[in-house]
């Protein structure tokens, strides 16, 4: 179910992020994220580690900010002209908003995976060898052969298309889709996925298999999810994030989110009592 | 109702909360009159009365069983998430409590028919003084323990921890002055076993009202101290651990 924050911050006190939001040994930091679309402030002073091969879930009502939280993380935001963004974002000690950096090896480095599944239109080998292809990230045929099955047998895509690599993604059902563009962000081999609701098109079983998938990618590769169910979000997670009108208002490990939040903001959220 | 069962969007899951928290009163109701009659049925010698304490105990058991399914429908279907989960786990252990309560009442009215039935001798009313006595004060802890969880209320129920040891030595000192009538007339013994049962049954339910009172501190703050100590569940929560 789709929320409105209606709840305003100031009636409940908001003094700063309830929790701890450094991570050890984190893969990205961020520090005093603002982001403004034209005059309005979408994101309002977020500070937020993101550990080393960790799922870190992103939740909070519609028009929270969580997405475009997320879509900071690769410098999604630079496509859309009237966003402007402000703070400290950093991959491995490199600041990613630095002007002198190439966003098109960044992305590569921090892939994406969205709400809708979107291959290209393209056969399924193709689908996955285009990055690895455009990154000059293999030398020969047999090398990119290799690339192409070892992405997808990691989406656990495998077994299920190794017959009919010719055929066009687009052909798959919407889970297989997703899948397959999991496999296409880990073929150029990420350092972090970010996935923005990977599953709200998708049926349980479908969901089941992104969820099983999303634990296993977890030992090579860090990921941040944004997603509405609360439940994705305790399964999947090692830690959550709660945002609200912009503010990131408390980040924990994700068990002790969700049985003893210490935000009001939190606890009404994800117990269903926004009014 | 507390703020535990109200304030969801979804206003049925207020409605199904609601029921399980009022289910809870419902057995404390029940478990404080079938202890009254069975104390009483003591007094009166009335072995009518005690079969009824006996027969009633049912009406416990069945809502013991409807709490317990209304549980399992709620986890399935709103899949509850922090106070929610807490809340409903806690009245699942609460109910599980109050269901053991009225089997020990129970306890108390095999008494009255093992005494007053049949033809045999009754036991000298000095014996009974510390059911009586343990019966009520038992009494107040099952009231403090269920008025603590239906409030919401740290202090009550620190207060039903603080009764629970008061309890256990108000039970060694039963148990002491029936030795001394033990040794005065060994033909006590049989009687004197019996009140032995009955003492421990009392005494039981007041554990029970001690574990409820353990569960509603975990409904508040999160943080099982069930196992804890007095002075350690105080500096945990940061208050005066005085009655």
């Amino acid at each position: 179910m789709m929320l409105e924050a209606t709840t305003s911050i100031e009636n409940t006190g908001f003094a700063g992020t309830v929790g701890d939001i450094t991570a050890n040994n984190p893969r990205m930091t961020t520090r005093n994220v603002n982001v403004h679309y034209g005059d309005k402030q979408a994101i309002i002073d977020v500070s937020l580690d993101i550990g080393r091969n960790e799922v870190i879930a992103l939740i909070g009502p519609s028009g929270c900010g969580k997405s475009t939280f997320l879509r900071c993380l690769n410098r999604m935001n630079d496509t859309i002209d009237i966003c402007h963004v402000s703070g400290e974002i950093k991959l491995d000690e490199q600041d990613i908003y630095d002007k002198k950096l190439d966003v098109v090896p960044l992305r590569a480095q921090v892939g994406m995976v969205f709400q809708k599944p979107n291959p290209f239109p393209k056969s399924i080998y193709d689908n996955i060898a285009y990055g690895p292809r455009i990154h000059g990230l293999t030398t020969n045929k047999t090398e990119l052969d290799q690339v192409v099955e070892v992405s997808l047998r990691r989406a656990g895509l495998w077994n299920e298309v190794k017959d009919r690599l010719l055929q066009p993604g687009t052909g798959l059902s919407g889970g297989q889709q997703q899948r397959l563009c999991i496999a296409r962000a880990i073929a150029v081999s990420p350092e972090v996925i970010l996935m923005d609701e990977p599953c709200s098109a998708l049926d349980p079983i479908a969901t089941a298999k992104i969820e099983e998938l999303i634990d296993e990618l977890r030992e090579n590769f860090t990921i941040v999810i944004v997603t509405h169910s609360m439940q994705q979000a305790a399964r999947v997670s090692q830690r959550t994030a709660y945002f609200h009108l912009g503010h990131l208002i408390e980040v924990g490990k994700t068990e002790d989110i969700f049985t003893k939040p210490q935000h009001k903001l939190t606890e009404d959220y994800i117990t269903g009592r926004f009014g | 109702m507390n703020e535990m069962t109200e304030g969801h969007i979804v206003s049925g899951y207020n409605d199904e909360l609601n029921h399980l928290h009022q289910t809870v009163l419902q057995m404390r109701d029940l478990v404080r009159l079938q202890l009254k009659n069975a104390l009483k049925s003591l007094q009166d010698e009335d072995v009518a009365a005690a079969r009824a304490v006996i027969k009633h105990d049912q009406k416990i058991n069945a809502l013991d069983i409807q709490a317990d399914d209304a549980i399992i429908q709620l986890i399935a279907k709103r899949q509850p998430m922090a106070k929610d989960l807490r809340e409903i786990l806690t009245v699942g252990k609460i109910v599980s409590d109050l269901e053991r309560m009225g089997d020990q009442a129970r306890w108390v009215a095999r008494l009255t028919i093992r005494f007053y039935e049949g033809e045999s001798l009754p036991p000298q009313q000095q014996l009974l003084t510390d059911i009586s006595k343990m019966g009520s004060y038992v009494d107040t802890m099952v009231d403090a323990t269920i008025t603590a969880f239906d409030q919401l209320n740290l202090q009550r129920a620190i207060e039903v921890i603080h009764k629970d040891q008061a309890l256990e030595s108000e039970f060694k000192s039963a148990l002491r002055r029936l030795s001394t009538y033990l040794l005065e007339d060994a033909r006590n013994v049989g009687h004197i076993a019996d009140v032995v049962l009955a003492l421990r049954a009392l005494e039981r339910i007041g554990g029970h009202a001690k574990n409820i009172a353990g569960h509603v501190l975990f409904l508040i703050h999160g943080k099982d101290m069930r196992h804890a100590s007095l002075e350690m569940i105080s500096a945990e929560l940061g208050i005066t651990s005085d009655r």
